[in-house]
């Protein structure tokens, strides 16, 4: 019988449509960042994975999650720890190398927002990779 | 070849018992029946016992490992 989705999977795809859908526009339109917009995806996110959740947890009687959904809950969680721990060194790195280049203005009215773009984006995207692989994961061989 | 095999397919369909019954009395999902019938998830050995008692026979005759397999 083939496999069709457990709960944990389809709470996983519609997290990474949610994730696609706010966090898109924020890497692919390039408009002028602010503070607002950021917090408004923080807040759109969170209330349209309640919604999803919602919607999924209403629709799936078999609720069940097991030791293979745990399993793959942390390989997701490894992945995307591994990225935000790889995305700060290189953050830091560059942070160091304009400082020593003397392109850093720490003075600069804009800096705040450009840290703030920098550790959202690198939150963005391992928590992608997160969701991602734990996707991946289901169809793989454990 | 995996390290670790299994005959629950075969054991299942003997007794007639679906991957959603098994699933229900061993207290996992579906889709991890399904996974450890391909070989592609090697349960825990309480998972293990679980499927094999189930399944109404010794564990040994559920699963076996073979040392020169894969993972």
């Amino acid at each position: 019988m083939a496999p069709s989705l457990s709960y944990r999977e389809k709470t996983l795809y519609a997290s990474l449509a949610a994730e696609l859908i706010v966090y898109g526009p924020y890497f692919f339109l390039h408009q002028q960042n602010t503070v607002n917009k950021v917090a408004g995806m923080i807040i759109t996110i969170i209330v349209l994975q309640i919604v999803l959740q919602l919607v999924i947890t209403v629709f799936t009687r078999n609720r069940v999650i097991d030791e293979r959904d745990r399993l793959i809950e942390l390989r997701g969680y490894r992945a995307g720890y591994l990225v935000i721990a790889s995305l700060m060194v290189i953050g830091l790195g560059m942070l160091w190398f304009h400082a020593a280049i003397g392109h850093l203005h720490l003075d600069n009215g804009m800096m705040g927002l450009h840290f703030l773009s920098v550790f959202f984006g690198m939150l963005v995207i391992a928590d992608i990779t997160k969701t991602a692989t734990q996707i991946v994961a289901y169809r793989k061989a454990l | 070849m995996p390290a670790i095999r299994n005959q629950i397919r075969e054991l299942r369909a003997r007794r007639e018992i679906t991957q959603q019954e098994l699933a229900d009395r061993v207290g996992v999902t579906r889709q991890t029946v399904i996974a450890i019938e391909q070989d592609k998830y090697s349960p825990s050995l309480e998972t293990a016992f679980k499927v094999a008692i189930a399944l109404g026979v010794p564990l040994e005759q559920c699963f076996q490992y073979d040392a020169h397999g894969k993972r």
